[in-house]
């Protein structure tokens, strides 16, 4: 941020002290974005633009309001500030909404995370087309007669912010993010249209699935969807692919949270220092490793970040809170939620997996489902492969699985070596035994 | 070109902080009408005729097939209730222009916050990057259509404010308590939106529009023998403050604690493959996963969709109609206008059982040689319009509800949808359950919960056997799309309908078809 922002988040934070809040916070963003998309080897998305704004939290003896605004005049500011002030009054008194005490600021690590990309403003308009022209043509080289669609895209993102409270944080942010994706249908038996997709996220370009590992994953994923169907319901192991695991975790990384834990809407309340899984559910939460996705050095109370074991071994030791849940609930805070998220990986790859484990499920995608945070049950729709010994039997569809998080994760007998790279959830494919798997 | 006045600015700025809990601004709500259907962003921020023409030059100066502008602002406020205090209060504000250059189905776009002619010059110099042709021409007038109005809100009614909210969330809350002795947790919260756009094209359209939208939302976490459960509810949509009355506290908090107590009672849901009797209402979710997404007509004009061969085509039993519709008053998807600037209509997609129509925007109209639907919608002035579902339902039939059920042993009855998702592709959709019951032997018997179903589109449209004469449209506020990863507010509705065959994903296993 230049020297004007800095000023100006100043301003807007004595303003709000001199016109009557007790406490504030101001947040300052700045992020420009470009979005191209590729299709019939012709452009048909080419999107840019930039944007900024003010987020500003008030506290004004325990009455708290948060709000936003794009303008940064201070003409525009004054009032507006003056406005959200007189209108937190309205609200009822909470004595547990303030701002941290200022001595959980200090500590901060004094490292570089290498979050923006300083090729970031070289890369031109001209190389972006350039990229994902090259993405759907690697997609198209791979083409059958059975391709119907291919496209290609990449949406990337520079953003800075600037932080600031009354009772003396700041914090500075800056980084890039490059997101591709390439997806084709092809034509299956019947109407069905199958769509293989494959994409990632990364850092700085040179952190991105290469194009034609990309156009090879795509035209898989489709191909193998060719003459799905249900089998019979049934108990079996089932394997999670390494780009749906986050999928299945989220609904367990939720009752993590200081808020549904305070309000009661947690299955894992009373669980801490529990097993609450296999050996092999084991868990970090990596806020500093560089070049990492979610890196940060400071969390949204302004926390100094730390790498922090949430689960070791099958015991749950820390559950995400922030500093007004902490109050709420009488306990330390710990950091308001994720950042980088790391399960250790195996040894072994899927496919050497899948030769050992007899008759059983492969799921590269799920579709819908939800997860009850209150009582852990869940049920989600799946897509993937029937396989037996390592064979591929075939592919399946409209089916589905559904357990009990609090059973889920001690039927976790393996974890592949493949923990996936583009995205700031770093899991590896995971093994599950005993899954009800619905179809006929 | 001339920047906006600073007091343009506060003034605008001065009624969204306002409105964010309570708005002084709206005090004369008959000048709020009249100022906001015609000439806002004219009287606020300068936006004149002679301004959006020369945009859309720009955006055309290196060629398209057209150019249109989309002028938002919005106040976003939301109040929260949680552990008996209204102690949360959230605001946001939209101001900015979108700027779309169109060739073919390829898209520019460009879009700024900063309503100056410098800065609106440049998002429609990127809007006309995605060309290098000749100039296109721009209209030399604009036309101003009269839009009808499917917005039932008085404009004396129009205010949200605070000193109001705050005793209706409280009785909530207290409703919640009252109801029940279990309840240990209750949570409720108050949303209002106002969004002014304005939309002018370049071949001579310019539209304005005022969108209420809001909605009363609470949950309750009840513990019962041990066993802790969750159940929640909301109403809302295009309304005005006089719709939440005690009958609507009352609808809320009754909904939230009966839910509450069947799910103490809940037994495992089955798993596999079973009939499925859909319950009136909210259940609409199931046409807008199974078969309204691969009836958008960018999927089908693309040939991504299951359904792009079946246009004209017997897709499913004489008695199935499904309509979508934004012309329904005060429902989340009903539009005065599109995001494009058609006007609001309804849109028949099957007619007794045969495929009549795709749901269209403006460049997928084009490609069939139709004209658009009014389905052209987008999130924010941030966002590219694709075609979207509004309000998605099914025509009555002729059956009795008790008629659906009575001819089933076992299967499943839902009765209310949590969320679903479809691959168009494939046709492959599912639907998340948090409330139903078993069907045995013709008869609703235990309460189940948290299931998901899956299906096939065309082959669930094959399998509805039964269709009852109860179409209930879900009068909730809180439903959303999202499509191209945007949002926009949606509405369902459903008679009592039974589908001979879907994939029930509990936990136990169960015997195969009744």
């Amino acid at each position: 941020m230049n020297q004007d922002m800095k000023d100006l988040i100043k301003w807007v934070v004595q303003t709000a002290q001199d016109n009557g809040s007790s406490q504030s916070a101001a947040q300052l963003y700045k992020t420009r974005e470009v979005n191209i998309r590729y299709r019939e080897s012709k452009p048909e998305i080419v999107k840019e633009a930039t944007k900024q704004g003010l987020i500003l939290e008030i506290y004004c003896d325990g009455k708290f309001s948060v709000q936003s605004i794009p303008d940064l005049r201070k003409s525009v500011l004054g009032d507006f500030i003056k406005e959200q002030i007189r209108n937190t009054l309205y609200l009822e008194e909470d004595p547990f909404r303030s701002l941290p005490d200022p001595e959980y600021y200090s500590g901060r690590a004094m490292v570089d995370l290498q979050k923006a990309d300083p090729d970031y403003a070289d890369f031109s308009i001209e190389q972006r087309h350039q990229k994902v022209s090259e993405m759907e043509t690697a997609c198209l080289e791979k083409g059958s007669d059975s391709f119907l669609s291919v496209q290609a895209e990449m949406i990337d993102t520079y953003g800075e912010s600037m932080s600031l409270t009354s009772n003396g944080f700041e914090g500075e942010d800056e980084g890039t993010s490059y997101s591709v994706y390439t997806e084709i249908t092809i034509r299956d038996e019947g109407a069905r249209k199958p769509n293989g997709y494959f994409g990632g996220s990364a850092r700085r370009l040179a952190g991105l699935p290469d194009h034609q590992d990309m156009a090879e994953r795509t035209s898989k994923d489709a191909l193998d969807q060719l003459g799905a169907g249900k089998i019979p319901t049934e108990r079996l192991p089932v394997i999670i692919q390494n780009n749906s695991s986050p999928r299945i975790f989220s609904g367990f990384l939720s009752a993590m949270f200081g808020g549904n834990l305070q309000q009661k809407r947690s299955f894992l309340l009373d669980k801490k220092d529990q097993k609450v899984g296999s050996d092999l559910f084991t868990l970090m939460d990596d806020p500093l490793l560089v070049k990492g996705l979610a890196s940060r050095l400071y969390d949204g109370d302004g926390f100094p970040c730390k790498t922090r074991s949430m689960i070791q071994n099958g015991i749950l030791n820390e559950y995400y809170i922030d500093w007004y849940y902490s109050r709420k609930m009488d306990l330390e805070p710990s950091t308001g939620g994720p950042s980088n998220l790391i399960m250790p990986h195996g040894k072994r790859s899927v496919r050497d997996i899948m030769k050992d484990l007899g008759r059983g499920i492969l799921i590269t995608s799920f579709i819908g489902g939800n997860s009850n945070s209150t009582t852990g049950d869940f049920s989600i729709g799946i897509m993937g492969q029937l396989f037996d010994r390592g064979e591929i039997v075939q592919a399946i569809s409209e089916m589905n699985i559904a357990d009990n998080h609090l059973l889920l994760w001690h039927k976790l007998i393996e974890t592949a070596n493949d923990p996936w790279k583009y995205g700031s959830f770093s899991l590896p494919s995971m093994v599950f035994d005993n899954i009800m798997v619905a179809g006929t | 070109m001339e920047s906006i006045s600073r007091r343009k600015f506060i003034s605008g700025y001065a009624a969204a902080t306002g409105a964010i809990l309570i708005s002084p601004y709206l005090s004369d709500c008959s000048q709020f009408r009249r100022d906001m259907k015609t000439k806002y962003f004219e009287s606020e921020f300068g936006i004149d005729q002679t301004l959006c023409r020369k945009l859309l030059e720009t955006a055309l100066s290196r060629g398209g097939d057209f150019a249109d502008l989309y002028f938002e602002h919005t106040t976003t406020n939301s109040l929260g209730l949680e552990d008996g205090k209204v102690n949360l209060a959230n605001g946001n504000i939209k101001l900015g222009v979108g700027i779309r250059t169109v060739k073919g189905n390829q898209v520019g776009y460009g879009f700024t916050q900063i309503l100056t002619g410098e800065s609106m010059e440049s998002a429609a110099r990127t809007a006309s990057s995605l060309v290098n042709t000749s100039a296109s021409p721009v209209s030399g007038n604009f036309s101003h259509p009269d839009l009808m109005n499917y917005y039932p809100t008085d404009p004396l009614s129009m205010e949200f404010p605070v000193p109001s909210k705050i005793p209706m969330m409280q009785d909530l809350n207290d409703a919640c308590f009252g109801l029940s002795r279990y309840v240990q947790k209750a949570t409720v919260s108050f949303m209002d939106e106002i969004k002014h756009i304005m939309i002018v094209t370049s071949d001579g359209n310019m539209v304005e529009d005022v969108l209420p939208m809001n909605y009363l939302s609470a949950s309750a976490i009840g513990e019962k023998d041990g066993r802790t459960e969750r159940a929640g509810w909301n109403i809302g949509g295009r309304r005005d403050f006089s719709y939440y009355d005690d009958s609507v506290i009352k609808e809320i908090s009754g909904k939230v604690i009966s839910d509450l107590s069947k799910n103490f009672d809940a037994i495992q849901p089955p798993a596999g493959e079973m009939p499925v009797v859909l319950g009136p209402g909210v259940t609409g979710i199931l046409l807008h996963e199974a078969i309204g997404h691969g009836m958008e007509a960018d999927f089908n004009h693309k040939s991504v969709s299951i359904y792009s061969d079946m246009l004209g085509k017997k897709v499913a039993e004489s008695f199935v109609t499904i309509i979508d519709d934004g012309t329904m008053d005060g429902y989340s998807g009903s539009l005065n206008v599109d995001d494009e600037g058609t006007h609001g209509q309804k849109t028949i997609l099957v007619e007794d059982g045969i495929l009549v129509s795709y749901m269209h925007d403006r460049i997928s109209a084009n490609h069939y040689n139709v004209k658009p639907t009014g389905n052209g919608r987008r999130e924010s002035y941030e966002h590219i319009p694709y075609p979207r579902m509004r309000n998605t339902y099914m025509m009555p039939g002729e059956a009795s509800s008790e008629d659906v059920i009575k001819n089933i042993r076992h299967g499943v009855y839902v009765e209310n949808v949590g969320n679903g998702q479809v691959y168009v592709g494939q046709g492959d959709f599912s639907f998340y359950v948090p409330q139903g019951y078993l069907i045995e032997e013709g008869q609703l018997t235990a309460p189940i919960k948290d299931f998901n179903i899956m299906g096939n589109g065309p082959k669930m449209l094959e399998n509805i056997t039964l269709v009852a004469n109860d179409l209930v449209m879900d009068n909730g506020g809180t439903g959303y799309c999202g499509k191209e990863s945007q949002r926009v507010k949606v509405g369902f509705g459903l008679p009592t309908c039974q589908v001979k065959s879907l994939t029930v994903g509990g936990t136990k296993k169960t015997g195969g078809l009744s």
